[in-house]
């Protein structure tokens, strides 16, 4: 009795398995004609090799039962058999040939990037995402918005734990989305599964792809290429809303930006900026130099007490705005609004300690980015 | 098999072959190995390997002519 004591967690394994029922090894039939074919594809080879495995091993065990030494089995001694090796080369080849038939016909349509009717550039950073409308005059970065307590373990983790950003890529439903993908630093892999795209992201290539999304809903994905320290954070979001809510998106977010055009022109107060800037450094620079300032020995240097940050104000705002080449300091200028590099740049100056009062303006930014 | 130079060429197309699909028998191997010349082998494979190349491009345009592409 005791001695099966081993039994009891299989027990509760498979007890709880019913309760598990959002338990799932399996790859989705996401939310596209295309994903479906993918996923029709793998189900059909899946069965086809459960097939050859159910027929090898059961002529396999039959014949070491069959054959087994203690009733007298001898083993023949022969070398070579051209008529069955004829047969073991043909039989795999014509299964191959059987399943590469109708995964061609599915590739094609994948490759087939032509007639769209929405181009958007996705460029991967070293760690989020960039959405470019081609001809739309659209333009967004979209980081992680897990909060860093739950990482660090010091708050409950979210029901989308580390796949959750501040601004997902928006989509309108029915209509064929060409996504262009390259990268500014290192390679990247942009994956959807329900969307059934998986390309990576390479500086200095442009690799093509598309999706007909036809479900209105929200599609979580996540960087599939290893690219440094965060690249378990920066997941991607994908929402598809109806033609007309995704018009009022367009709407809004245009308006949004030239709400933020006015608003670099307006008088911001240093408390103002400290807010803005405390926002801004934990989704751009927290993960590098981290919430406290400390940085990380070796790899990210302090702000805290730092020469530059305390002094050199001139120095400060060139490398935040141009980053410094052959390191992980990206060049800011380009992905931040002049509101939020002022506000950014304030924060440094005057958070942990580092007290300087000094505060930059947004007009000084934009005057630097002219 | 008969005279190896009357069916030289043929004999090294039908081993090239087996070569490439991967089974040959040892009769025909020792064979090879003790008739003809080395050249005619190398030279009947390239060409094989040639027409195979060939033949991958020719299927692949069939495939997206038959796609519509
Ligand atoms: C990907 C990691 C990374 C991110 C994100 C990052 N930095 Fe840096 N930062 C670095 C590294 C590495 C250096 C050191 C460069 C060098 O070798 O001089 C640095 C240097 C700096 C310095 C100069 C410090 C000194 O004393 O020399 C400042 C200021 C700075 N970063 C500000 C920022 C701001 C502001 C942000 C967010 C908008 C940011 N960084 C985001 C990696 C990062
Ligand atoms: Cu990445």
């Amino acid at each position: 009795m005791i001695k099966r004591v081993w039994l009891l967690p299989w027990i509760g394994l498979f007890l709880s398995l019913p309760a598990k029922a959002a338990w799932e090894v399996n790859i989705t039939p996401g939310a596209t004609a295309i994903s479906r074919e993918v996923y029709d594809l793998h189900m059909i080879i899946f069965w086809i090799c459960v097939a050859i495995g159910v027929v090898v091993f059961g002529v396999m065990f039959w014949s070491i039962f069959h054959h087994r030494k203690s009733r007298g089995a001898e083993a023949r001694n022969f070398h070579e058999n051209t008529a069955v090796e004829i047969l073991w080369t043909l039989i795999p080849f014509v299964i191959l040939i059987a399943m590469a038939i109708p995964a061609t016909a599915t590739l094609i349509k994948m490759y087939d990037n032509t007639d769209s009717d929405i181009d958007i550039q996705v460029t991967g950073y070293q760690w989020k995402w960039r959405y470019q409308y081609l001809g739309q005059d659209i333009d967004f970065f979209s980081s992680l918005s897990t909060p860093r307590e739950q990482i660090n373990n010091e708050a409950a983790k979210g029901e989308n734990y580390l796949l959750e950003v501040d601004n997902p890529l928006v989509l309108p439903v029915g209509q064929k989305v060409r996504f262009l993908f390259t990268a500014a630093d290192v390679i990247h892999s942009w994956w959807v599964p329900d969307l059934a795209v998986k390309k990576d992201a390479i500086p200095g290539f442009i690799n093509e792809s598309w999706a007909i999304p036809e479900e209105p809903g929200i599609y979580r994905g996540q960087c599939t290429e290893l690219c440094g320290r965060d690249h378990g954070f920066m997941p991607i979001v994908v929402e598809v809303k109806s033609q007309a809510d995704f018009d009022l998106w367009l709407a809004d977010t245009r308006n949004a930006a030239q709400a933020q055009a006015a608003a670099a022109s307006e008088e911001w107060t240093l408390e103002q900026l400290m807010e803005r800037g405390e926002q801004v450094y934990n989704t751009s620079c927290a993960a590098c130099h981290q919430a406290t300032g400390q940085g990380i020995p070796g790899a990210f240097p302090a702000l805290v007490g730092s020469p530059m940050v305390t002094t050199d104000i001139d120095a400060h705002i060139n490398i935040v705005l141009h980053g410094k080449a052959g390191t992980a300091m990206q060049a800011f200028g380009a992905q931040l609004n002049a509101v939020d590099l002022a506000a950014v740049i304030t924060y440094e100056r005057n958070a942990w300690g580092n007290d300087t009062g000094d505060s930059v303006s947004p007009q000084r930014i934009t005057e630097l980015q002219q | 098999m008969s005279d190896p130079k009357k069916n030289g060429l043929f004999k090294a197309a039908l081993s090239a072959l087996a070569a490439m699909f991967g089974v040959q028998s040892e009769r025909n191997r020792q064979e090879d190995f003790s008739s003809g010349s080395p050249l005619r082998y190398l030279l009947t494979g390239v060409l094989m390997v040639a027409l195979f190349v060939v033949g991958v491009i020719l299927l692949v345009r069939l495939a997206l002519m038959l796609a519509g592409g």
